[in-house]
């Protein structure tokens, strides 16, 4: 095996020099979530920062101490001058404001803007379209694959036909039609265009030409009616596939920037993670770097997590485009 | 049959809405593409090719289309290549196999938004990780090359910011965004190659990794192959977030990157110029329906190979 | 040609043991079959030849060349996969000319498109020896099909081709005939057989169909449990079987093995008869449990039951057309006799049967599974005892690690 080593060495340098390049962005995004505005500033600190107080100005500003304040104080400060009262008051006051510089980024990502909002908004539009895609995928799929009728062919090439349109290019037209019925700056705006999947339906009309035809007929001789053998015989059987179609369609909808930039403009309790980002940047003055990549860390987390636990489920759903 | 139409109900909802969703649009923007349609008119007025006439004629849409088909030409093959290379490297490895495969994945699962403010920061000029450490470099021998010699004199590029550099600078990103996607692609097929071939190639005497690989790896990949470029390709056409994310006043410098789906976006949505946005769609439509259709014919034509 | 030997080759997987130490010679332009049940370690006892695997112990040679390390595509054999292995973009004709263009080809001549204008006189030549091995195999029409568009018969002779069209030392065939259905199975032994002996090559064959093992061999070698139980003719392993394991493996349907008791004077007890011949006394050798092995043709039927017969009601009649073989019920076991097709008529299912076994056809084995022998068939030999009927029995596998020590003077002779 020694032969073979040297061969084997190789191939990891080159694997490895691949892997920080790959790894390079996540780790200026996770170390900059850390650190303070000067030590990005002045790139210092290594990954973690120094973690050393900081002040937040912000919070200083706020509570600038007025005259009524520093009159309110006088009794704590006997003989004390105004602008002596007032210098002992600021200390104060930045005492209370400083913070890690960590705590700080991530309060900030969320005190900043309703990123909690845009986060429920991301699980609201994504676990609509995903459910609302089955719920019309499913019952095609099972029509196409398990149901003799006229038309069936038709019905398929059309699905074939569709396969073949990116739904991103088409958004201007899209846009137009919901503009023209209002619905732009709404959930339904976000979610209709998803709602059929064509690809969902193909996917499924192949699982179900593999599931016996003996299977849906014993189901029939026990009397279900064919809204029961979707629901109760295909698709638990069809849940590996649909669990791969889950995947494939929660990642490409929690991550999508384009098609909510084209129809939510400026009403922010819609706006979906990838939007609230955008909007965060739009402001950012350069003491935001920190919060704005706790903003970015925390959209890009949960999928990241979920992957790193079940990554055979993920690849396989997300290679699924794979199949065709 | 007696059975019931319960059919109906069960296709009615899903041919509604492809016909709603998909195909209707395509129709109206087909329509509309010969108009000079803004939302809110009420009325608009033929205008015939005029809008096809202004993007092949102004300086703008050639731009556009200089920097899409870049884009795409740089992608795909860079992207399919070390997908391949990166599938290959890390079959043939005897451990540590998935925790490469795992990291080559991570970009592919990230928000390309958020991946790309970050790489924003990452090629800062001035503070970005990248052109720091190019500096580390002054002073050694790596000044005897030129591209260091002239950073260190005056300064490293401003990559994003630099009409030279912008638009292979996000074309970088978005292989290191998507080689991932098809190395898993790869790796799935190279684990449909029925191992009883490469003994017969070593039998018949292929004796180096490269006859092997062009005896057998790489003709059992064709299918592999056909679709990944075709993916790629589309996606690569469809490239937005970045673009938008560094460029929101359109296009970078000198429009560098003014891809065809900022265009549809900036001229549609951002100047309400549907009529014209929508002539973009369509040529966008043409050519992604061209490539599918490429590959359709493709896969057709190795069907016997089984 | 040339021979090829095997000494002491230990496989191991981990901690499994696959092949525990095979001494094998096969000699130049002999067809020797490995047969056994699967996972016997037949397989990779062929794929170590080949060079595919490496064994973990001991040394392959071919003709006097050592080739411990040397890789597959070194060692000039060909080989028959059991999926064929074709070169399923390539055509009929293309995987033919693989194995010669990579070994006959500089790698500049091997060049797309440029290689053929390089070296054209060379491809000509190629081309002309595809041509005619495609004669001989009756594949000359099939040249521009791809092998998708081929039946399983033809796949198998284009397979066959391209192993042949470089004239190796030898072929290697791993259950080449186990994809096809069972008539084509049948023809292609018999062209197999045909195509060897016009040949000449040396044919290693790996089955686990043991028809196979002894239609088409010269030799063969019965493996079980990573060892070579019994290496000889087919004939030999059929009638005169070393182990029990080896005579219930050969032969179909199976070989009735009853259970018996051999007394300390040699004479053989089995459900109730006594043979007529006793086994070859071991000294000191107290009463023991033995098993008699019947092969299903060394019975006769009998009208009535008799000291001498084994009687049970008919269970099954398992019609082969020529031959009718009566499955009986014994109480514990189950006894199968062969019958003409006019004898077999007179029993109806459930009726008694009596059969006669004969005595002289009868095999004894110990409780270890190892041949035990008569006495009249040790007689002349050195010593009348138990060790030489052993020595005897052994003989069929001692033969390989006999030809392996002669080597040395063999290659010496070769060498002066």
């Amino acid at each position: 095996m020694t032969r073979f080593s040297a061969a084997e060495t190789w191939k990891h340098a080159v694997l490895i020099v691949g892997a920080l390049i790959v790894i390079l962005p996540f780790y200026v995004m996770l170390s900059y979530s850390l650190k303070s505005p000067g030590e990005i500033e002045r790139n210092e600190g290594g990954f973690f920062g120094s973690q050393a107080m900081m002040i937040d100005e912000r919070c200083v500003k706020r509570g600038e101490p007025d005259r009524a304040a520093i009159a309110a104080a006088a009794e704590r400060f006997p003989g004390s001058t105004d602008s002596e009262i007032q210098a002992a008051l600021m200390a104060e006051l930045r005492a209370a404001c400083s913070r890690r510089p960590a705590v700080f980024n991530y309060t900030m990502a969320f005190s900043e803007a309703p990123l909690l909002r845009y986060l429920l908004n991301g699980v609201i539009v994504t676990a609509s379209i995903f459910f609302i895609q089955v719920l019309v995928a499913l019952p095609c799929a099972y029509a196409l694959a398990k149901l003799r009728w006229r038309g069936r062919e038709v019905v398929f090439s059309m699905v074939l036909f569709c396969l073949l349109i990116p739904v991103h290019a088409i958004a201007l037209p899209l846009y137009i039609m919901l503009a023209k019925v209002g619905l732009t700056n709404t959930y339904a705006a976000l979610v209709i265009p998803w709602t059929i999947s064509v690809f969902g339906i193909f996917l499924m009309r192949q699982f179900f030409l593999t599931v016996p035809d003996d299977l849906i007929d014993a189901a029939r001789m026990d009397g279900m009616n064919e809204f029961a053998i979707i629901w109760r015989v295909m698709l638990p059987t069809a849940v590996p596939a649909l669990l791969a179609f889950a995947i494939f369609s929660v990642v490409a909808h929690w991550n999508d920037y384009f098609w909510p930039r084209i129809v939510v403009t400026g009403n922010r309790d819609l706006f979906t993670p990838p939007l609230g980002l955008r909007e965060f940047k739009g402001d950012a003055d350069g003491s935001f770097f920190g919060p704005m990549m706790a903003t970015a860390t925390i959209i890009v987390t949960p999928l990241i997590v979920a992957f790193l636990i079940a990554q055979r489920r993920f690849i396989e759903g997300i290679t699924l485009t794979g199949m065709k | 049959m007696p059975r019931s139409f319960a059919h109906i109900w069960f296709v009615a909802p899903a041919v509604v809405l492809m016909i709603v969703i998909l195909i209707a649009p395509i129709l109206v923007a087909a329509t509309l593409s010969f108009t000079d349609y803004s939302l809110g008119n009420t009325t608009a007025d033929w205008i015939g090719w005029k809008n096809y006439d202004r993007i092949v004629s102004r300086s703008s849409f050639q731009k556009m289309f200089v920097a899409t088909f870049t884009y795409v030409a740089v992608v795909v093959p860079l992207a399919v290549g070390l997908g391949l290379g990166a599938a290959l490297l890390i079959n043939s490895l005897q451990r540590f196999g998935d925790f490469y495969k795992t990291i080559y994945f991570l970009p592919v699962m990230a928000a390309l938004l958020a991946m790309a403010i970050v790489w924003e920061f990452t090629l800062h000029p001035t503070v970005g990780l990248v052109n720091e450490t190019l500096a580390m470099s002054c002073g050694t021998a790596l000044e005897a090359i030129p591209f260091f010699a002239q950073g260190c004199a005056r300064n490293f590029p401003l990559w994003l910011g630099d009409k030279d550099y912008a638009i292979w600078t996000v074309a970088f990103i978005g292989v290191w965004q998507g080689f991932g996607f098809n190395m898993v692609l790869y790796l799935a097929g190279l684990t449909s190659v029925p191992r009883e071939l490469y003994h017969a190639a070593e039998m018949d005497g292929a004796r180096s990794g490269w006859e092997r690989f062009r005896l057998v790896t790489w003709p059992m990949l064709g299918p592999t192959t056909v679709f990944v470029v075709t993916i790629t390709c589309i996606r690569s056409f469809q490239v937005f977030d970045t673009v938008e994310a560094f460029y929101p006043q359109g296009g970078g410098p000198s429009k560098s990157v003014y891809v065809m789906m900022f265009a549809i976006f900036e001229k549609g949505i951002q100047q309400n110029l549907m009529g014209l946005g929508s002539a973009v769609t369509i040529i966008f439509l043409v050519f992604v329906l061209f490539l599918t259709l490429i590959q359709r014919w493709l896969i057709e034509r190795r069907v016997h190979y089984a | 040609m040339a021979t090829i030997r095997l000494t002491e080759i230990q496989k191991s997987f981990g901690s499994t043991e696959v092949l525990k130490g095979i001494d094998l010679s096969i000699e130049a332009g002999e067809f020797l079959t490995l047969v056994g049940p699967s996972g016997c370690g037949k397989s990779t006892l062929l794929r170590i030849i080949a060079g595919l695997e490496a064994q973990s112990a001991g040394e392959v040679r071919i003709g006097e060349r050592l080739v411990n390390g040397v890789r597959a595509a070194e060692r000039n054999l060909a080989m028959v996969f059991q999926s064929y292995a074709l070169y399923p973009h390539l055509t009929v004709a293309e995987n033919m000319l693989v194995p010669l263009r990579l070994r006959d080809l500089a790698f500049r001549e091997r060049l797309p498109l440029l290689g053929p204008l390089l070296a054209r006189a060379k491809y000509a030549d190629l081309r002309r020896q595809v041509t005619e091995t495609a004669e001989v195999l009756r594949l000359d029409t099939l040249l521009d099909r791809k092998p998708g568009q081929l039946s399983g018969g033809q796949r198998q002779r284009a397979a066959l081709g391209r192993a042949m069209v470089r004239k190796p030392t030898a072929f290697l065939m791993d259950e080449p005939l186990s994809n096809l259905d069972a008539a084509l199975r049948v023809h292609m032994r018999a062209e197999l057989a045909e195509l060897h002996r016009s040949l000449g090559t040396t044919f290693i064959y790996v089955t686990h169909d043991q028809a196979e093992a002894l239609t088409m061999s010269d030799r063969m070698a019965v493996m079980m449990g990573g060892e070579i139980l019994q290496l000889d003719r087919p004939q030999i392993v059929y009638d005169d079987p070393a182990d029990l394991r080896v005579a219930e493996f050969v032969g179909s349907p199976k070989i009735n093995a009853l259970p018996g008791a051999a007394d300390a004077e040699g004479r053989v007890h089995c459900l109730g008869i006594a043979l007529t011949r006793r086994l070859a006394a071991e000294p000191g050798q107290p009463p023991r449990e033995v098993t008699a092995g019947l092969r299903p043709e060394h019975f006769a039927l009998s009208p009535q039951a008799g000291s001498d017969t084994l009687s049970g009601s008919l269970i099954y009649r398992e019609n082969l057309g020529a031959d009718v073989y009566l499955h009986l019920d014994l109480g514990t076991l189950r006894l199968v006799v062969r019958a003409g097709v006019e004898e077999a008529r007179d029993y109806s299912l459930g009726a008694r049967v009596h059969a006669v076994p004969r005595h002289d056809k009868a095999l004894v084995f110990a409780e270890d599974g190892r041949r035990l022998r008569f006495r009249d068939e040790t007689a002349g030999q050195d010593a009348d005892t138990g060790l030489a009927a052993v020595a005897r029995a052994a003989k069929a596998f001692v033969r390989p690690a006999n030809t392996a020590q002669n080597a040395p003077q063999r290659e010496a002779a070769a060498g002066s």
